[in-house]
């Protein structure tokens, strides 16, 4: 573990910035998670090294598009490639962060790390040059969607970091694609802070090609009376984790989650999600599925927290999942902790495969195994991706995903 | 003698699921033309039977054959099955959420219009077809843009069945218990579409338990089944009788010839 052994003699990176500096102090005496923990238990350990094996790379080479820009009025951003960003109009305003601004919400951030829990951001702040994060604070109503893209070059790490302000009152449809180039590995961190009425609507669609990596983790802090809504899909990686944790600092907001995860071959995803209610009468719906093909294994491990201060909140929380092969393993695991006691929570879990009879009426019909297996996939899918924003319109997400399976 | 080639001949078939025997020996020939019931007690294997015609992959059949138009399909897809001209109406028709009914329905039509060399309709073609289908059955439009058959009504269900055999105009149409759960208008909306979409070249099976459907579709021959067997084959005057005398009689048969 090429990065592990930098990190541990302090060679990793030689200008430092002052971030990285806290956060490579944090790592020093112990880099690596514990792989003993709930959160890492599960870990793939030979492709987590694989991961790090990479040495990291702050230059990006250029990366062809998946898909054109064709509306004018999306706003397309890509991390490392965008220097100054002021983009003012009369209904809104998207601007750069100033570097302070940017270092002070960093520091808070990481004043409340804890070095297994928030060990893939630690990892990713103490990789990211200050050209790899982009910070935006966002004002305004009537914004055009925005697409922000990360990529990882072959044969190196990458590091990408991004950071919202959402201010008040401000509506925005965020679409971010993460890719992953043949033998790569890419950490992307992600922060979103929605300020009171805020409202984002954000969809987070990752693959790679051959050997990608990736360790993809998302913090949002919500505001009250914030609506946060992430729909989400994972496929084609080596070995990818997508950690997401929310925080409902005070109460009073919506999170809605639909998420998804396709492995195939002998590849490992997972998603870690971590819903925190801090106040009372929070609302939270997920829905997390995973399919998993030939020898892969999907993993989805949710916690909701429900402290004493959180009364009336409102959870659900459901893990669906579908096995394609005899060889395919699935781990789920959605737990509740409740300490309030007027709470309306739920969770539930189901494993299943594909539906026999719904073949069998429809191979009646003259419809092959293979189109019938398809359609049946489709409307799986279809849930979770007609939820992610900005792409359904213009990019055939669903025709990618069923033609990779 | 007949005048043409047989569509259904079931020669002696014994079909087992899970090394449980449930067709013991069942023989029918259906001619183009023909209406067939067969009737007989729950659990006799009748929906067993339009199972294993359709191939279904639970079903092993151990002895015998099943010719379609001259050809054993004894180990054809069900989807061949289906292509060549096999329709099987379900006792209890699928839900499919997330699978858009008039999607569902124009690729299997598809599906079928391939087969016969025709030509493959697009969604616009395929909607004009399908909404003169629709007057068949007396189906709303708007059960088009539904998931497959969820949040139909069980008569609903029964009619999109009846949609399906008129989109696909099998050769032979295997009903199971499409009278089910039918009140009495929706039960002549539908046996009225089933006289409408068959002509002298179709073969149908019904299977059922009462004698209201055999009102509004007259067969040929009535079969009765009973542990797998057809012990009885008659008129149309044999359902008549089977509403008289019920079905206690066939468990004496059995007794009788074992």
């Amino acid at each position: 573990m090429n990065i592990i052994e930098k990190i541990k003699t302090n060679k990793l990176i030689d200008d430092q910035t002052e971030i990285q500096k806290i956060c490579l102090h944090k790592l020093q005496s112990s880099p690596l998670p514990n792989p003993k923990s709930e959160l890492w238990r599960l870990s793939n350990k030979s492709k987590f090294s694989n991961f790090l094996d990479y040495s990291i790379n702050e230059k990006d080479s250029k990366f062809d598009m998946p898909y054109p820009k064709n509306s004018h009025s999306t706003i397309r951003l890509i991390i490392g490639e965008n220097f100054k960003i002021k983009l003012t109009e009369k209904n809104y305003s998207i601007e750069q962060l100033s570097e302070d601004e940017l270092n002070k919400y960093i520091k808070e951030q990481i004043s409340c790390f804890d070095q297994n829990e928030n060990w893939s951001d630690l990892l990713n702040l103490s990789l990211s040059c200050a050209k790899n994060i982009l910070g935006l604070k966002i004002n305004g109503s009537k914004i055009p969607p925005i697409e922000i893209f990360s990529h990882a070059s072959s044969n190196s790490l990458n590091a990408k970091t991004l950071v919202i302000f959402l201010e008040k009152n401000c509506e925005i449809k965020l679409l971010q694609v993460n890719l992953g180039k043949e033998n790569s590995s890419l950490s992307q961190s992600t922060f979103f802070c929605l300020e009171e009425n805020s409202s984002l609507n954000h969809g987070v669609v990752s693959y790679g090609e051959n050997r990608s990596n990736l360790l993809n983790s998302l913090n949002v802090i919500q505001q009250k009376n914030s609506e946060y809504n992430l729909g989400s899909l994972h496929f084609k990686f080596n070995y990818a984790r997508f950690e997401i944790s929310i925080k409902q600092s005070v109460g009073n907001a919506k999170t809605n989650i639909k998420g998804m995860q396709i492995t195939k071959s002998d590849e490992q995803i997972s998603t870690y999600t971590k819903i925190d209610f801090n106040g009372p009468n929070g609302f939270l719906d997920q829905i997390n599925k995973s399919l998993a093909d030939d020898k892969s294994h999907a993993i989805f491990e949710g916690s909701i927290i429900v402290p004493k201060s959180a009364q009336k909140t409102d959870a659900s929380q459901l893990s669906r999942n579908l096995l394609l092969s005899n060889l395919a393993q699935i781990d789920t695991k959605p737990q509740l902790e409740i300490i309030a006691d007027d709470v309306k929570c739920k969770h539930g879990a189901t494993i299943s495969q594909l539906n026999e009879e719904e073949l069998f009426y429809m191979r009646t019909r003259g419809i092959t195994l293979a189109e019938a297996s398809k359609l049946q996939l489709s409307s799986y899918f279809q849930e979770i991706i007609s939820f992610i924003p900005v792409s359904k319109d213009r990019w055939d997400l669903l025709d990618t995903v069923l033609n990779q399976n | 003698m007949k005048e043409s080639d047989p569509l259904l001949e079931v020669e002696n078939l014994f079909a087992s699921t899970n090394n449980l025997p449930i067709l013991k020996g069942v023989s029918l020939t259906v001619y183009p033309g023909e209406i067939h019931a067969i009737m007989g007690r729950n659990g006799c294997g009748k929906s067993t039977f339009s199972k294993i015609i359709a191939g279904h992959p639970s079903y092993n059949i151990t002895n015998g054959e099943i010719k379609f138009l001259g050809e054993n399909i004894n180990s054809s897809e069900p989807e061949e099955r289906a292509q060549s001209g096999i329709f099987l109406g379900f006792q209890y028709p699928i839900e499919i959420p997330g699978v858009s009914n008039l999607e569902f329905l124009r690729v299997s039509t598809n599906a079928r219009r391939k087969f016969l060399n025709k030509e493959e309709l697009d969604t616009f073609d395929f909607e004009e077809l399908v909404k003169e289908k629709l007057e068949l059955v007396k189906m709303d439009h708007a059960f088009l843009s539904r998931s497959v058959n969820q949040g139909f009504s069980g008569g609903e269900k029964k009619r999109n069945e009846i949609l399906q055999m008129a989109l696909l105009e099998p050769k032979i149409a295997i009903l199971d218990e499409t009278d089910s759960g039918l009140d009495i208008d929706a039960l002549r909306i539908v046996a009225s579409g089933i006289k409408k979409i068959s002509n002298g070249q179709t073969g149908i099976i019904l299977i059922t338990h009462y004698q209201r459907l055999l009102d509004e579709i007259e067969p040929n021959y009535v079969h009765v089944m009973a542990d797998g067997q057809i012990i009885k084959t008659g008129g149309s005057d044999l359902a008549l009788e089977l509403e008289k005398k019920g079905y206690e009689w066939t468990d004496n048969f059995l007794k009788e010839t074992n």
